[in-house]
């Protein structure tokens, strides 16, 4: 244990930590959007029958469930996109891995809520001669969106907590600058402790935020 | 009745309760025994010491076939084997090194840390073994002269390094342009990226780099005027008492000639120890 908590690094470091704070959200709400809606695609890619229809669903999500994260973004970073484009910016290397990791998780939550639900419903709703796309849309989805929630709210919660990895590559977010911190002064406890209650604060945001939006939902 | 069953049921839950501490307690007691005994039969007296690094600056300190080599590694053999020592010498990374170093968990860091007075308000140091100053690292073209070509560009520096400080000398602190990377090989990695336009490290990883990579297409200068020679030396926890031993072996080696020795394999020059013993005092 430190001899004494230093105050004033906190006090000196705590415009970064707020400025890396509100990368965080950035790049996490980049993240969570843009995993969503390809997830969406990605799930309902892997639910084709046909095998070589599917295949590609089913391997993006095997390569990006299967490999660590922080690996991605590096190859991410320092190999795929620099090959793809001309410059790219470590925060949006961050951004486009979170949201390409996010979407094979919520693709499998998507997926596994749709697959939940009773296939009479789905049946009686056929039966009642609504089309595919209708029963889909008014019976299926509804019901299974309900169901995500609490497993989309974990997968945004880990992404947030994720987004830490991009202080590797040097993007400016909350933990890069705890680094800078800890780099400066070679005192351990003040920033990474000033970091984790940042973290924590955010975590607990986004939780209330979920259960509210799952009260909001609840039909029983 | 209910209550004498209530309490009897409490009696034999605290029962097995404290029989598990106890067996946890012998547990631990055992293997804690058969370690010093282990340690023991090796060494007489002496623990077996160990010392951290950040094994990613060659050639001071890397990875050849997940071995740490180096000329740190080299020279640590030659002054602990002097000491009288056996050690571990692990590669932990740089912020764990120093926190280890901070909490006594680790008995020294040797990492081609530089001897500065904030690093000395918090840990202690061994005598210099290394003088070394900075370099700038750039894209062939860039056409950087002087370290005032640093002002307004990216700068790509290893977090909590004297790197980092020589580059905030020059663009101030807490300089956004300053990029604070994990360990100067990433630095070098994008710099090749293009997230920077020059990396600032010590003179000898720099060669290092530039002769090692010819592909790489990138110049290094140096700043006389701008960043001050420093020195090298091992890292302790402040109050160590290892450091009044380390320094005399460390002393004799270089003394002795093994120093010189270890330094033309790796450099393939010879070293100025005078320089070292003359800084020394």
């Amino acid at each position: 244990m430190a001899e004494y908590f230093d105050i004033n690094i906190v006090i000196e470091y705590m415009p970064y930590f707020l400025k890396g704070a509100l990368l965080t959200i950035g790049v996490s709400i980049v993240g969570i959007l843009f995993g969503c809606i390809l997830g969406m695609f990605i799930g309902m890619g892997k639910m084709i029958k046909k095998w070589y229809f599917n295949f590609p669903f089913v391997w993006y999500i095997n390569f990006f469930r299967g490999t660590p994260l922080i690996v991605q973004l590096f190859l991410f970073h320092f190999a795929v996109l620099p090959a793809m484009f001309d410059s790219v910016s470590a925060t949006t290397s961050l951004m486009v891995t979170l949201s390409l990791n996010s979407a094979a998780y919520v693709a499998e939550i998507f997926r596994a809520g749709i697959k939940s639900l009773d296939r009479g419903q789905a049946e009686a709703a056929r039966s009642l001669g609504m089309s595919k796309i209708q029963v889909m849309r008014y019976v299926v989805l509804p019901q299974a969106f309900k169901r995500m929630i609490p497993p989309l709210g974990n997968e945004f919660i880990v992404l947030l907590k994720d987004s830490a990895l991009g202080a590797m590559i040097a993007a400016p977010e909350l933990f890069y600058w705890g680094r800078a911190a800890v780099g400066e002064y070679y005192r351990v406890w003040e920033a990474y402790i000033m970091v984790a209650l940042f973290y924590l604060v955010l975590t607990l945001s986004l939780t209330y935020l979920l259960n509210y939006l799952e009260r909001r939902l609840d039909t029983e | 009745m209910m209550n004498k069953y209530v309490s009897g049921l409490y009696l034999t839950l605290i029962m097995i309760g404290l029989l598990f501490l106890a067996a946890c307690g012998t547990a631990d007691d055992a293997t804690a025994d058969s370690n010093a005994e282990g340690q023991a039969e090796e060494n007489a007296e002496k623990p077996v010491l160990r010392v951290g690094t950040e094994a990613t600056f060659a050639p001071f300190e890397f990875l050849e076939k997940g071995e740490i080599v180096g000329f740190d590694a080299d020279l640590l053999d030659a002054v602990l084997t002097e000491a009288g020592y056996e050690y571990e010498y692990e590669n932990v990374g740089w912020d764990p090194m120093m926190a280890s170093l901070q909490n006594k968990d680790m008995d020294f860091g040797a990492a081609a840390i530089t001897i500065n007075d904030d690093r000395k308000q918090t840990y202690d140091f061994s005598v210099p073994y290394f003088k070394s100053t900075h370099m700038i690292v750039f894209n062939e073209g860039a056409g950087f002269t002087s370290a005032k070509d640093l002002e307004g560009i990216k700068i790509g520096v290893q977090n909590g390094t004297t790197g980092e400080s020589a580059a905030e000398k020059v663009v101030g602190e807490k300089n956004s342009n300053i990029l604070k990377y994990d360990s100067t090989a990433v630095a070098f990695l994008a710099l090749k990226n293009g997230d920077v336009d020059a990396v600032v490290t010590d003179n000898v990883v720099a060669d290092e780099y530039v002769e090692k990579n010819p592909d790489a297409n990138v110049e290094a200068i140096t700043d006389d005027e701008t960043f001050s020679a420093e020195y090298y030396g091992f890292m302790f926890p402040k109050g160590s008492e290892l450091v009044a031993e380390v320094d005399a072996a460390l002393t004799t080696v270089i003394e002795n000639g093994t120093y010189a020795k270890i330094y033309k394999e790796w450099f393939g020059a010879e070293p100025n120890t005078d320089v070292l013993l003359e800084a020394a005092e």
